[in-house]
């Protein structure tokens, strides 16, 4: 009888331990995710949301010209709430993985580095599709890590929220990048597809914001 | 002594006239057309903000100033209005049909330049149903023909009242 017990009790305790090496760290959610690639107040009075493509040169356009003005001038104060959507286009061979090692650089808390670097080397991953290289050559070592662990990890987490952003993309009728949408007060306005020139979007933001 | 008989339209004339009210009308109703959908979009009319939507759109020509951008965004859909509800109504046609072309002109002048330049217009990397500049430009050849056959209609009619009896 006692045997017994010692049998059951040592299965349990090895159970205990193997277990959570097992299944690993939580699984990430969407909605996690899109959290970890928004910037800025939920309570802002305006949200703005970017479908783009890492492989687009007009996505790559819209961040370099205008995208950092917007967050420099209105994310920061509490004005905009900035949310980034993945759009992958078909047309762009690597664009979803791109994607999905956005996606992981943001569970990894890295969301703005990665995609600073992913458009900074947006020509050289775009020809080969080393994506991971290509990171490896502009983010430190140590952050690279947290994002392989993740994007290894969490591969379908992270897959799924890319195609959660592909099927509101769509119902929404998205059909380009970059692509807009400008909520306020319930209201949402999808703009223009395309690159968007900073001082018109301030026009308009400002206008909203007057309202 | 007989009367003269009446002078009877001829039948290609008759027919001419037709057609031309019948392109200055589809004319017209495609201007008004076009204003309202800048106007109302989105389910909602957007009366105090359209300009700033529109001009967006504008900008992606990459032809005009910004300043020139935003004027333009605020009076192209009032003008197209203004231009179809005249056409319809035959008021100073000479004029009206001539604007009229004088714009399909200046746009067609920047359609076939983005399609020249490849710009994508309103679109980075667009995917299947994108606007496309060429089609576009094939699209507005066909208006620009209907607006030349119209202005010259309406040339010819003015001329032909002034004529002596």
């Amino acid at each position: 009888m006692n045997r017994s017990w010692i049998r059951v009790a040592s299965l349990a305790v090895a159970a205990a331990l193997i277990v959570p090496s097992l299944t690993g760290q939580a699984k990430l959610t969407v909605a996690e995710l899109t959290a970890a690639k928004s910037i800025g107040s939920r309570q802002a009075p305006i949200t703005l949301e970017v479908f783009s493509d890492y492989q687009c040169p007009d996505c790559k356009r819209l961040h370099s010209a205008t995208t950092q003005q917007v967050i420099d001038n209105y994310v920061s104060s509490g004005k905009v709430y900035l949310v980034h959507r993945d759009f992958p286009l078909s047309m762009h061979p690597y664009s979803r993985q791109a994607a999905r090692w956005l996606n992981a650089a943001a569970a990894a808390g890295l969301f703005q580095s990665t995609e600073n670097a992913l458009y900074a080397k947006q020509e050289e991953w775009g020809a080969t599709g080393n994506i991971e290289q290509a990171l490896a050559s502009v983010l430190p070592a140590a952050d690279m890590r947290k994002v392989r662990v993740m994007e290894s990890s969490q591969r379908a987490q992270l897959d799924a929220a890319v195609q959660a952003d592909v099927n509101l993309g769509n119902s929404r009728n998205v059909s380009g990048t970059p692509s807009i949408f400008v909520t306020h007060r319930g209201q949402m306005t999808p703009l223009p597809a395309g690159s968007v020139s900073y001082t018109l979007l301030k026009q308009y933001l400002d206008y909203l914001l007057q309202r | 002594m007989a009367a003269a008989p009446p002078i009877a339209v001829s039948h290609p004339r008759r027919i001419t006239g037709v057609l031309l009210l019948v392109g200055r009308a589809a004319l017209g109703a495609i201007l008004i057309f076009a204003a309202y959908a800048k106007l109302h979009f989105n389910g909602a009319w957007h009366l105090r903000d359209y300009n700033f939507i529109f001009a967006i759109g504008i900008d992606s020509y990459q032809m005009l100033p910004l300043w020139a951008v935003s004027w333009l965004a605020l009076v192209l859909p009032w003008t197209e209005l203004a231009l179809g509800l005249l056409l319809i109504a035959g008021i100073g046609l000479r004029w009206v049909a001539s604007i009229t072309t004088a714009l399909l002109v200046v746009f067609m002048i920047a359609l076939a330049r983005a399609a020249i330049l490849g710009l994508a217009i309103n679109c980075g990397c667009f995917g299947e149903g994108s606007t496309n500049p060429a089609r576009e430009l094939i699209l507005d050849s066909v208006l620009l023909l209907v607006a030349l056959a119209v202005t010259v209609g309406a040339f010819s009619s003015h001329r032909a009242r002034r004529l002596p009896a």
